[in-house]
């Protein structure tokens, strides 16, 4: 699996496509993250982190 | 690189132009321009312009890391409208711009308006006609229009990155149908770029570079230490790419400007140091936030960053490029990087 930002859902199904994984699990968090401070990013991983969890899970 | 097992497809298009056009429009394999048919015939002429066989497997072109063959480069060299001495050159663009350094897979899926600009140094410049005098990063010269469209071809048909899907541009720049120029060797007080990162006068190279766009200075300075502190001034804004991740940031210096810069005693690494130095931007005119991603970037190199950090443009003054082309004229162009790449140069190869 792999995390990925809402802007980047595109991209990422193509590119999971591309290189033969068209059924790679995507967690997805908000965009921006780039500009996010460290408080922030830590709030937005506790509340994808159990969403990650599930997705890692999977087989 | 070992060949690959696959050929081209050979796929059953309209005879009639425009709705050839049209039907590459449709699958999104062109630009928006129209495109010169790929035929067979065409296609076959485009590889007698090497000794390299059609599946030869060159690189891999991400995002989609596609199999950029011989053939396949050849297909978008024909349709972009290349002459086919320039085979060689795209060859050596795309084994350049799969080099992991360059970093194309952030370069094409970025939201960041980035365009790869291939620079041509030695003898296959005046060979190709490749322009690197007057108007050379404009309009009307064969080999820079048709080059570099053909490695935008090569990027979005085999490396997958189409506009609004894998190419996540948030604006994109007019650089990205082409970017293309020669250096101007012959009025350089210099040595050229590629004599620079260690090929010989004789050998030809294409570098490419991850370019944020061009930005023009036009000024009348008209002794060193003015123009490198216009010049200085005018690399350093807050919002660029390249002070918050210590970029690779270039130059093209009109021949006028980096002859001034010459009769200032200066070599063209004294100008890169003085730039370095003289374009320092206090990191108090960045926004919080980007202060915040400056901090984690290059903390481990800087140590401590506050709003009284003075921060360079590169991480080294060698980072910044410099090379000089253009015509007359009071003017040079900065060209802002992407950051998070650095240019590579190959040698372009005997067909």
């Amino acid at each position: 699996m792999t995390v990925v930002s809402n802007a980047f859902i595109g991209l990422g199904k193509a590119q999971a496509r591309a290189l033969g994984h068209a059924a790679l699990p995507l967690a997805v968090i908000p965009h921006p993250f780039g500009s996010r401070s460290r408080d922030e990013v830590r709030a937005l991983a506790e509340q994808c982190v159990a969403e990650i969890a599930r997705l890692a899970a999977e087989k | 690189m070992n060949s690959s097992l696959t050929r081209a497809a050979l796929v059953e298009a309209p005879d009639d132009l425009d709705e050839l056009i049209e039907f590459f429009h449709a699958r999104r394999w062109s630009d928006g321009l129209p495109i010169v048919p790929p035929t067979r015939e065409r296609v076959a002429r485009m590889l007698s312009g090497t000794t390299k066989k059609p599946d030869d497997v060159i690189a891999k072109i991400a995002p989609g890391f596609g199999e950029a063959t011989v053939e396949r480069i050849a297909i978008n060299a024909v349709m972009a409208g290349c002459r086919v001495d320039y085979l060689p050159l795209l060859i050596a663009a795309s084994q350049a711009m799969s080099d992991p350094q360059f970093n194309l897979q952030g370069i094409q899926a970025t939201t960041n308006p980035v365009a790869v600009w291939l620079l041509v140094n030695g003898p296959i410049a005046e060979q190709l006609g490749v322009n690197g005098g007057m108007n050379c990063l404009g309009q009307g010269t064969v080999a820079n229009a048709t080059l570099g469209r053909a490695l935008r071809l090569i990027m979005q048909n085999i490396g997958g990155a189409l506009p609004g899907d894998m190419d996540r541009a948030t604006h994109g720049q007019p650089g990205k149908f082409s970017f293309c120029c020669a250096e101007n060797e012959a009025q350089s007080p210099w040595e050229a770029l590629h004599i620079e990162r260690g090929f010989t006068r004789e050998q030809s190279t294409v570098t490419v570079i991850a370019a944020a766009g061009t930005h023009n200075l036009n000024t009348h300075a008209d002794n060193a230490d003015e123009l490198i502190k216009v010049i200085a001034d005018t690399m350093a804004f807050p919002a660029s790419n390249d002070y918050w991740i210590g970029g690779e940031p270039w130059l093209v210096l009109g021949p006028q400007h980096a002859a001034i810069l010459a009769a200032g005693g200066l070599g063209k690494f004294d100008v890169k140091r003085r730039l370095w130095e003289e374009s320092k931007l206090s990191a108090g005119r960045l926004c919080a936030k980007e202060l915040s991603r400056t901090q984690s970037a290059r903390g481990a190199a800087l140590g401590t960053i506050t709003s009284e950090t003075m921060l360079t443009v590169a991480q080294k003054a060698e980072d910044i490029g410099i090379v000089v082309a253009g015509g007359p004229g009071t003017h040079t162009v900065y060209v802002a990087s992407f950051g998070d790449a650095r240019a590579v140069t190959k040698v372009i190869g005997l067909v």
